[in-house]
């Protein structure tokens, strides 16, 4: 049996929204894993609920039914301390969600110093590598609304790696970059994946899942469709919806 | 030439009794201002914290502060309250000023805190909580520091308003500044124009300042560190 970091056992959601009659079923019994070191990208049309699962892994979205573990812990269960589960989960969002009244080095002392009650010091330096390793030392003393959207997706991608996470979480991670500027992330993340860190990666950039990806998952309406590594899904794909994906994408 | 030595004459005559006046209007606009916000802060934090029946509870009170006069709500506090019959609860004029006043400012400061807290965009909490922070640890590094920049210039408005709600006062004896205006009018009457006029200008001198920070700190606090696109 392989080393798993993310188990996913039979999750269900379904999303109440008024001007619909119907209930939304956006996850419908999704069970999966993602081991140690795996890079994972979850593709699928807009609504496919594959948001909704990556933010039910750090539990920043609640689930009606089944389990998810990290690394042997669960998420939903009430007894496990969630803010300690989620300083080891790194996420990183479409909109970056940079702390806007402090600037980018603030950023990434803020968390290490709050939550891993880290001294000043020590945060600071962890703060100043990781500006360097994400390609951006000279910016730590600017607000992140004197940044551009790659500059700030960087900083934030920093503040996750300085609680030295065990599995990072990219949820669109570039959809929100100027086209140029999504390059420089993208090769952030590579980076990040070559190093051996676990990843479930949200995203609609399917250069970055052919090349980075160990597997390729596939949703529609909530559930898993297909899974299969990316030279596979690419060249080969299964089921009928996969394939009317990928020809209007591609 | 005798107009002025006689208005002149007026101003000398009235200005140490109106600043009495004036000194009594700023003594209680601060003390309801101050206890007024710290009332007002704690119950606009608990409006924002999703609680159902804490919010129903505290929008009711809200409801009922802004949604009557302000004279009425004095009249309760100084005159209805101590037929309660509970010793503490029964006021001298100055206490129920300061006591109804900061009730009827905590209405307003708790809806300004409530709206910035709420104006803050929800990526900001979700941003902290998956970095492992707590609730309260969200509010207290991320979301309010971000908030209360925002509330400033709208608080500074309220805070005008109060310090002008300090005339109603006058109805219960106090000798505040529209009260010592009245009684000079008294004495005489046929400068009424010029007294009242002379008691606008005092007022003037109080609020000006305020509306002025407001200004500034619309510009210098409105909008730096926040880009609310």
């Amino acid at each position: 049996m392989s080393d798993m970091m993310i188990r996913i056992e039979k999750v269900c959601k379904t999303y109440h929204v008024k001007s619909r009659a119907e209930p939304v079923r956006a996850l419908d019994n999704v069970t999966n894993h993602i081991d140690r070191g795996e890079v994972v990208v979850i593709i699928g049309p807009s609504g496919s609920g594959k948001s909704t699962l990556l933010r039910s892994l750090n539990g920043l979205q609640e689930i009606d039914s089944g389990a998810i573990f990290i690394d042997g812990v669960s998420v939903t269960d009430k007894k496990t301390n969630l803010n300690l589960l989620r300083s080891q989960v790194g996420m990183v969002f479409q909109h970056f969600n940079l702390y806007q009244h402090k600037t980018a080095f603030e950023n990434i002392v803020l968390p290490q110093t709050v939550v891993l009650k880290r001294s000043r010091a020590e945060a600071e330096a962890i703060a100043n590598d990781l500006l360097n390793k994400v390609g951006i030392p000279d910016l730590g003393g600017n607000y992140p609304s004197m940044l551009s959207g790659g500059q700030q997706q960087r900083v934030a991608i920093a503040r996750s790696l300085a609680m030295k996470p065990k599995v990072m979480l990219f949820d669109e991670a570039t959809s929100a970059l100027d086209p140029e500027t999504v390059g420089g992330v993208l090769e952030l993340m590579r980076g990040l994946a070559a190093d051996g860190m676990t990843m479930a990666v949200v995203t609609h950039e399917m250069g970055f899942a052919r090349e980075a990806a160990d597997r390729v998952i596939f949703m529609d309406a909530g559930a898993i469709i297909e899974e299969n590594t990316p030279d596979q899904f690419f060249d080969n794909p299964q089921s009928e919806r996969a394939q009317d994906f990928l020809r209007q994408i591609l | 030439m005798e107009w002025f030595a006689h208005k002149w004459d007026i101003i000398d005559q009235l200005t140490p009794f109106l600043l009495q006046g004036l000194w009594t209007t700023f003594k209680i606009s601060i003390v309801a201002i101050f206890f007024g916000s710290m009332l007002g802060f704690i119950l606009g934090v608990l409006k924002t914290l999703q609680i159902y029946p804490l919010e129903k509870l505290i929008n009711t009170y809200l409801h009922l502060l802004r949604g009557s006069p302000y004279l009425v709500q004095l009249y309760i506090v100084y005159f209805v309250f101590p037929s309660f019959n509970i010793s503490w609860l029964n006021f001298d004029s100055f206490t129920a000023a300061v006591v109804s006043l900061s009730l009827y400012t905590s209405s307003y400061v708790t809806e300004i805190v409530a709206s910035a807290i709420f104006a803050v965009p929800t990526g900001q909490s979700e941003a902290s909580r998956s970095v492992g922070m707590t609730k309260a640890q969200a509010y207290r590094y991320v979301i309010l520091p971000q908030a209360l920049k925002m509330t400033i210039p709208p608080m500074a408005s309220v805070y005008v308003i109060v310090i002008k709600s300090t005339a109603v006062l006058s109805v219960i004896g106090i000798a505040e500044l529209t009260r010592q205006g009245e009684v000079a009018i008294m004495r005489m009457p046929g400068d009424i124009m010029f007294i009242y006029s002379l008691i606008a200008i005092f007022y003037f001198f109080y609020c000006f300042p305020v509306l002025r920070f407001s200004k500034w700190a619309e510009t210098r606090f409105g909008s730096i560190g926040i880009d609310l696109k």
